[in-house]
């Protein structure tokens, strides 16, 4: 026991030294960027924050105005990456579900368009087909004659859409009920390994989202504004869309362009996370006399959900980073927000800073929750993976 | 033999890989209670045959019924049949994601629409049948392979079948694992249980089997006895896979 707590004790010495010096270096390479900054007559800190920018934003959630001081502007700037993130990654995984079953479908010519659409999108750079969404989007008729999908209108200045006529925070709300909703059902679906709630997950999970869609109701009929229709469709007066919520071709591009691109990448996992589950266990179910749907939902999609996320992981990761592809296009995302506050303020060591510092915070929750997903789920006496 | 209660009634039984002729001409009949062992070397047809029975393979020629009902591809109600024909596979295949008390109740829920306490206390009766009454909250992979195919005897039992098949289900254990699970097959077969079994375990045949079938290339090449199978075997191919089978 002796010999074992000195070796610990030397160990944590040892350790501690290291951190030490690496500490010292870095501390000693930021006062000598002071300095040097200092002596040119650039203020460095982050005072800057509560100045009001100038400027305004291009995209943003809550309406902006240039007195708004740079924090919130970069907060907008953030939430813009977020949502940018949220529907592509969305959007990237349904397509990815429908290319990964059509390339292991027994049906030739399934099994042949999805093979192409991943040769496609795979092999052409990502900044590349950005620009070719953007060009063909801008290509699109004016809005006089915009193309009507059921009341979406699809037009050279992007995307207009039905929206409802609600005050915001009702919008707020419901979001975060829908949030909430999804929460609850990940939570039961993946955590709730044993026992009662294990053993009700099901109803619970139908009951959960029902009354978050009975809420969400609700919050929309209590926030409707009076003497508005309900719905707030978009309509064609002189030379633009009124009414409606209009989605510029920006965030359109980059949206779309992340779908599609990682629709190919999340189609190739999903098809690997499928042949990756044993015949065996396939044959197991079937013998069992369970239907084709039970044997899918209970036994291939489980297993393959499970070789499944840990390369999802890497994937989302990859995907939420390349968002900053926005900038080229103009979407006033992070990055785009970053880049012209870096030219305004010259603040350009701490505006990169900061933005490292939001995609290391947003990529790594996804790679805490994924992990804790991953072990939540992992095979019980079988080596962990991933 | 091939009285219309037969409990399995295969007639001209054809199956091809490709050009390969996997199963030719093959006719059995197993009657209710029979327990009937199928041996014979690898690549001889065996696991085809019993699996075509469940139609997890799907032959190309003949037919088969299996407690009255005619099956082929086209069944429809190919699950009904598979709800009374319990299978057991080399390799166990067992539900890794589940404990082995889920994997016994899963297809009772959904298949039979038994309620989850009604599984659950039929489940747990045939885990204590197979001595792992115990293990019962466990996962699959935290168990011994003994332990594990008897668990998979259990989840098949569990759906309570008139039929049990067996694909070699000895043959991917450990040496000394091997006598735990066929004590649990031959008490299940004292119970009467009409049983379909493929294996190389002939101390097992010449127990408990009312007949054993031999096949070679595809073919039925004797079937009779265990008595006369081992004893006097009619045909030279038979008595040379016997000699290499009980050499040691």
């Amino acid at each position: 026991m002796k010999s074992w707590s000195s070796r610990r004790a030397r160990y944590a010495l040892l350790q501690a030294l290291y951190v030490a010096s690496l500490a010292t270096i870095i501390l000693t390479f930021i006062l000598l960027a002071r300095i040097k900054l200092a002596q040119q007559g650039i203020n460095s800190g982050f005072d800057f924050l509560w100045k009001s920018t100038g400027w305004e934003m291009t995209f943003a959630l809550v309406p902006t105005s240039p007195s708004d001081p740079y924090w919130w502007v970069l907060l907008m700037g953030f939430l813009n990456t977020l949502l940018v993130g949220v529907l592509g990654l969305t959007l990237a995984t349904a397509l990815g579900i429908v290319i990964g079953t059509a390339r292991i479908s027994s049906n030739t010519a399934l099994r042949i368009i999805g093979t192409v659409y991943v040769q496609l999108v795979r092999n052409v750079p990502l900044l590349v087909q950005v620009f070719f969404w953007y060009a063909l989007i801008t290509r699109l008729p004016s809005p006089k004659n915009a193309i009507n999908i059921g009341g979406v209108f699809l037009s050279n200045r992007g995307l207009y859409v039905p929206r409802l006529n609600v005050e915001a925070w009702a919008t707020l709300a419901s979001a975060a009920i829908f949030a909430a909703m999804l929460l609850v059902c990940l939570w039961l679906s993946v955590f709730a390994r044993a026992g009662w709630l294990h053993a009700k997950r099901q109803p619970l999970m139908a009951g959960s989202v029902a009354s978050g869609l009975a809420i969400m109701t609700m919050l929309f009929v209590m926030g409707h504004q009076t003497g508005t229709p309900f719905v707030d469709e978009p309509v064609f007066r002189g030379l633009n869309f009124r009414g409606g919520s209009h989605i510029q071709p920006e965030f359109f591009t980059i949206v779309l362009a992340i779908a599609i691109f990682g629709g190919a990448y999340v189609g190739e996992i999903v098809r690997g996370g499928f042949l990756a589950v044993s015949p065996g266990q396939i044959e197991a179910a079937r013998s069992l006399g369970l239907k084709t749907w039970h044997v899918f939902s209970r036994i291939q999609f489980p297993l393959a959900m499970r070789a499944m996320l840990p390369m999802l992981t890497n994937q989302y990761i990859w995907l939420i980073k390349a968002t900053t592809l926005g900038i080229v296009v103009g979407f006033a995302d992070l990055f785009m927000v970053i880049a012209t506050a870096i030219t305004q303020s010259g603040q350009t060591l701490e505006m990169l800073g900061i933005l490292m510092g939001a995609f290391l915070l947003i990529n790594i929750t996804i790679a805490t929750v994924s992990n804790r997903i991953n072990s939540a789920i992992a095979l019980k006496g079988h080596q962990a993976r991933g | 033999m091939s009285s219309p209660d037969s409990a399995i009634l295969i007639s001209a039984l054809n199956k091809h890989y490709g050009t390969y002729h996997a199963l030719i001409n093959v006719d059995l009949a197993v009657a209710h209670g029979q327990k009937v062992v199928i041996c014979g070397p690898s690549g001889s047809g065996k696991s085809t045959l019993i699996r075509c029975i469940n139609q997890l393979e799907q032959h190309d020629g003949g037919t088969i019924r299996v407690l009255g009902t005619a099956i082929d591809a086209d069944t429809d109600d190919i699950n009904r049949v598979r709800q009374d024909v319990g299978m057991v596979f080399q390799h166990f295949n067992l539900f890794p994601h589940m404990t082995i008390l889920e994997n016994c109740i899963l297809a009772p829920m959904l298949v039979r629409k038994v309620s989850r306490s009604d599984a659950e206390a039929t489940a747990m009766q045939y885990l204590e049948k197979v001595h792992i009454g115990d293990q019962a909250s466990k996962y699959p992979g935290q168990l011994s392979g003994g332990q594990q195919q008897r668990a998979a005897i259990a989840r098949s039992l569990s759906m309570q079948p008139r039929i049990m098949l067996f694909d070699e289900p000895t043959s991917a254990l450990d040496p000394e694992m091997v006598s735990e699970v066929l004590e649990v097959m031959v008490s299940l077969a004292a119970e009467g249980m009409t049983m379909v079994c493929v294996t190389h375990e002939m101390g097992f045949a010449r127990r408990v089997a009312d007949r054993v079938v031999f096949m070679d290339r595809g073919e039925i090449v004797e079937d009779g006895s265990p008595e006369s199978f081992f004893d006097n075997p009619r045909n030279e191919r038979t008595a040379k896979f016997l000699s290499q089978v009980l050499k040691h």
